[in-house]
């Protein structure tokens, strides 16, 4: 037991330099053990005893360290040549009396003094420095191609780095920009059959209570607005709220005020508006007179009492914000639903601002005591219905987060590819040079001289691409944001982080270390002897492992890349081949929305939808007109839930269906095949009986084996129970990818609404007719606006935008991996066929063919090949199971994709072996021989 | 490049005899009345460098066996290192002179 400290002093004194401890390590250990032992018998805590004995140890090797590396700088082949002979050197760091007469001035003056180091050795280290810096810049001189390939590569890699981590910073590292904005939570209802469900008025009214989890909360919806009652009737973007949803996100009016919690609450809403600063700027030309001017919104006059100031540059963060992306802010009370907002069931988004240091955990169980209570208080409604909040940052990016990542990983792979090329490279250099430094350490020059140049040619190349880099990686987020599909949530603006320029230093620092290592590795202990013997630029084994095993990295990383891109470019092709259910091509679509004032029974808006499809069938070149409540891959969506007739089921139980709102022709118009009954006819209206078109799933999963034909239905929107009249096939609304579900549509005379939109099968290219269907709607009603003139096949490829984007870029970098990974391994198969020049010129002088020599180089490629495809492949598939959640219609470890990528690579190392190995066959053994 | 106060002290600790690495810290300690307590590893590093210069070396003898623990190594003067120190006591001899006749000095 007593050895233990002292066996513990050992250690502490292992840190010293080796020579130090050789000669007086003995007598160290014994004194600070004495040390030791003595504060502990005058009473000090065990602790402090140690720290000291560390903090002595830690200061006095550090200074011994530098002390040692001085020495030998001082023993070096530069001061050789200028003190004119080693004696001397050797004496001049030894003191002498005549050196303690001599300068008496110089005395330092506190023992602090004496153990740092004088000014006169820390300026020879920095010379020492700067001189290494020059001697680098003098070798790029001469041999420019070097410094520009190595820089530029490098400078490639680490841009495309500093692009990517700006996209991830910006999108999932940077919290909200609101005032408080990591506390910001979305409150979703929860239902059995659906997680994130809207909220109702008297749900909000409950949660608004508890003030133990949030400081506060609001209920929201966006909503297209009309504004009517200017020169040009417009659509603009609205949002109705409670008063307490400026609150919530803690902005400011710049101008008047927001609308209280009562002005804003159902029963009590006052016609009043905020708007937007935005907005302000544009219909205002930023006049101060816009407070308390009216606009007329859905018809209802509403008086402007505030403009809102947005706290950040809506364009620099992902999805616009989110919240306040909008033109108008309107009382929630005025939301235009029959009844009102109180009696309207569930029907908004809830937002929420957690009280600090509230965890999302205590936020919910509040939530589920006070679901609870609602339950009770209101059995009937509340069934099966709780609430959950889930952090808002998670809400808008939460998606992303794999894609951006294996973007990430992409390019750290393709920047490693580069390093390898140029660590490569290096150690060619150093091999060059490996008989002067065998040279100059026969003179004197210990090997930390070479590694010190080594290392801070290496700091400069770092520095100088992480600089080019950095720059090149600003540009190429410009060109990368304006390439994004809309669905992507990448900022259209990206502003310069310190994060970043850390990060960009940061991989600077890994690239220098990294291209560094392996030539330093390479030169720890050149074996003098047979350095100098062997002459020419003959390499030990073991530069040649290195270079080997640093071609393997490559290759290996290099298949693991092009699998994934390749699994991406599978998911997307997989995409674009799985049937939507309709036909998307040639179909026109727009979407407008009725003000209730002009239209406030349902008979007038079925007479404007019938007028309107009659004077668009009349345009020249529409081949069929129809109306529907929802476009599909609009983004729009509904669904609702429905009960058969004689299968009561208990409330909040009852099974969902997909819900969508058509005009007869509707089906006719998508080309979505009616399998079984009728579609709708002119005469299923208001008069008539209630009529439903069901899908073929639903047809299956509800009347299993049966004909549904003529079965009834009952849902929220109808009093009276539906009948089923028709069967259709399944069609895709949200997504490519979405699973088959149940899908019910109503007719559209039977329940008109003012949201609405319009499609139209043309015989020309549907665009072309814009302005004809524009005219034949005006027909109608002079001063309708209407939005989103899209072509449905656009619709569609846009939602596979993300996929798109995603399997391009990946495809990009892929293709600069590739194109690094040959040229490395031509490089590294053209020095070696170089150096054996000499040996390949005797095995041919000794009889072998040409023929053998290149197969011999080729084979030996190909094993190299062969050992990363080993290490690559299993790689690849790792890769491909942590990007599991953008793949589509294909598995992490599809062998077809493996299978390509690993031929892939071994034609292109093959041909990248070919031409040096020509080269090799074409020696002529005379001038090989007469080389050396 | 002048002498150390630190290496001063020990040459001074190591004048009368010889000693091993904690006797000089403790005599050094009792040479300036308690005002420098070296550590160990400050002590050692002026050591090395001392011995690399010739002013000190290792002794291979040993005192009298009872105040003796065998393991430890005793350092003492060289020649060259007690030149030294007289060279130093001089420099600082003078040093005090010159400073007696303008009455810097507190003590006598």
């Amino acid at each position: 037991m007593a050895d233990l400290p002292r066996r513990v002093v050992w250690w502490l004194v292992w840190v010293y330099p080796p020579r130090f401890r050789r000669d007086v390590g003995q007598g160290l250990v014994d004194a600070l053990d004495d040390r030791m032992r003595a504060r502990r018998a005058a009473g000090a805590s065990n602790v402090s005893i140690w720290a000291r004995a560390i903090g002595d140890t830690l200061r006095n090797a550090t200074a011994e360290w530098g002390d040692a590396l001085r020495g030998a700088v001082r023993r070096s082949a530069f001061d050789v040549r200028r003190a004119g002979s080693t004696f001397d050197v050797r004496r001049s760091s030894r003191r002498t009396l005549d050196d303690i007469r001599r300068t008496p001035n110089d005395a330092p003056r506190t023992l602090n003094d004496a153990r740092s180091t004088s000014n006169v050795e820390r300026r020879t280290v920095m010379d020492k420095l700067l001189q290494d810096v020059r001697y680098a810049l003098r070798l790029w001189r001469r041999r420019p191609g070097f410094a520009f390939v190595a820089i530029l590569t490098l400078a490639l890699g680490i841009g495309a780095n500093t692009a990517m981590f700006s996209i991830v910073n910006a999108v999932l590292l940077r919290p909200l920009p609101y005032a408080h904005g990591d506390r910001l939570a979305v409150l979703w209802a929860k239902t059995p059959t659906r997680p994130q469900s809207l909220l109702s008025w008297d749900e909000y009214l409950a949660y608004r209570e508890q003030k133990d989890s949030f400081d506060a909360v609001a209920l929201w919806l966006g909503q297209s607005v009309n504004l009517t009652a200017v020169s040009e009737p417009q659509r603009i973007v609205g949002v109705f709220a409670t008063g307490s949803f400026f609150d919530v996100l803690e902005v400011k009016a710049e101008r008047g005020r927001f609308f209280t919690e009562e002005e804003g609450a159902a029963g009590t809403a006052k016609p009043v508006v905020v708007i937007s600063h935005r907005f302000w700027q544009r219909h205002f030309a930023s006049d101060p007179s816009a407070i308390g001017a009216t606009l007329t919104l859905n018809g209802l006059p509403l008086t402007v009492i505030g403009v809102m100031a947005a706290p950040f540059d809506l364009s620099s963060v992902p999805a616009d914000g989110w919240f306040i992306n909008y033109d108008v802010f309107m009382p929630v009370g005025l939301f235009p639903v029959p009844g009102g907002i109180a009696n309207a069931g569930p029907g908004m988004l809830g937002v929420t601002r957690l009280k600090p240091g509230v965890t999302l955990t205590a936020a919910n169980a509040n939530l589920a005591v006070v679901s609870s209570r609602l339950l009770a208080a209101n059995p009937k409604a509340q069934t099966g219905r709780t609430a959950e909040v889930v952090s808002a940052q998670e809400s808008m990016v939460g998606d992303s987060r794999t894609p951006l990542l294996l973007l990430l990983a992409s390019v750290g792979v393709v920047l490693l590819i580069a390093c390898v090329n140029v660590s490569n490279l290096l150690v060619a250099r150093a091999v060059d040079r490996q008989r002067e430094m065998a040279l100059r350490s026969a003179l004197g020059a210990s090997r930390w001289i070479v590694l010190r140049q080594l290392a801070v040619e290496a700091a400069l190349l770092a520095t100088a691409s992480a600089a080019l880099g950095f720059v090149l990686g600003r540009w190429s987020l410009q060109g990368l944001t304006w390439l994004k599909p809309p669905s992507v949530p990448i900022p259209d603006h990206i502003p310069l982080d310190s994060s970043v320029l850390l990060f960009t230093f940061g991989v600077g620092a890994i690239v220098a270390l990294l291209c560094g290592l392996a030539p330093a590795l390479r030169m720890t202990q050149p074996d003098l002897n047979r350095v100098l013997q062997a002459g020419g630029r003959r390499t030990t084994g073991g530069a040649r492992v290195t270079r080997d095993a640093l071609v393997v990295a490559e290759i290996a990383l290099s298949v693991a890349l092009i699998a994934v891109s390749g699994l991406l470019i599978h998911s997307m092709l997989s995409l674009r081949r799985v049937g939507v259910g309709f036909d998307s091509s040639n179909v026109f679509t727009l979407q407008f929305r009725l003000p209730t004032s002009k239209y406030s029974r349902p008979e007038d808006i079925a007479r404007f939808f019938r007028e309107t499809v009659t004077q668009v069938r009349g345009v020249a070149g529409v081949e069929s007109v129809a109306l529907v409540r929802r476009v599909p891959f609009s983004g729009n969506w509904g669904d609702t839930p429905f009960t058969v007739e004689g299968r009561p089921v208990a409330a909040g139980q009852e099974p969902r269906a997909g819900q969508n709102i058509v005009t007869p022709d509707y089906f006719k118009t998508m080309r979505i095949p009616l399998t079984r009954g009728r579609d709708f006819t002119d005469r299923d209206d208001l008069h008539a009986l209630g009529v439903v078109v069901i899908n073929e799933t639903m047809a299956r999963t509800t009347w299993p084996g049966d004909d549904p034909i003529g079965k009834h239905i009952k849902v929220p929107d109808f009093k009276e129970a539906l009948t089923v009249v028709g069967v259709v096939g399944d069609s895709k609304h949200r997504s490519s990818t979405e699973p088959a579900q149940a899908q019910l549509y109503y007719a559209h005379y039977q329940l008109p609404m003012i949201f609405s939109s319009l499609v139209a099968r043309t015989a020309v290219p549907p665009m072309s007719l814009t302005n004809d269907v524009r005219r034949a709607i005006w027909a109608v009603d002079k001063d309708q606006p209407m939005w989103s003139v899209v072509a449905l096949d656009a619709l569609v490829e846009q939602s596979h935008g993300s996929t798109r984007f995603l399997a391009s870029l990946l495809a990009m970098f892929s293709g600069v991996a590739l194109l690094l990974a040959a040229v490395g391994i031509y490089g590294v198969m053209s020095y070696s066929v170089m150096e054996r020049t000499h040996e390949i010129g005797i095995r041919m002088a000794l009889g072998a063919s040409a023929d053998r020599v290149m197969r011999g180089i080729v084979r030996r490629g190909l094993t190299l090949t062969a050992i990363a495809l080993a290490l690559g492949l299993p790689a690849a598939i790792g890769l491909g199971r942590l990007a599991r959640g953008v793949l589509f219609g294909v598995e992490p470890s599809d062998p077809l994709t493996l299978t390509g990528a690993a031929l892939l690579l071994a034609s292109i190392s093959l041909a990248a072996c070919y031409v040096p190995a020509r080269r090799a066959s074409r020696v002529d053994p005379v001038v090989a021989l007469a080389e050396e | 490049m002048p002498l150390r106060p630190v290496e001063f002290h020990i040459l001074l600790a190591l004048a009368p005899e010889e000693r091993h690495g904690y006797a000089i810290l403790q005599e050094v300690a009792a040479l300036t009345d308690g005002e420098l307590e070296l550590e160990p590893g400050t002590l050692y590093r002026a050591l090395h460098r001392m011995l690399k210069d010739g002013w000190v070396a290792e002794s291979p003898r040993r005192p009298a066996a009872d105040v003796d623990d065998e393991r430890r190594r005793y350092y003492r003067l060289t020649p060259l290192g007690r030149r030294i120190a007289t060279a130093e006591a001089d420099r600082l001899w003078r040093l005090v002179s010159i400073a007696r006749t303008h009455r810097l000095l507190s003590h006598g």
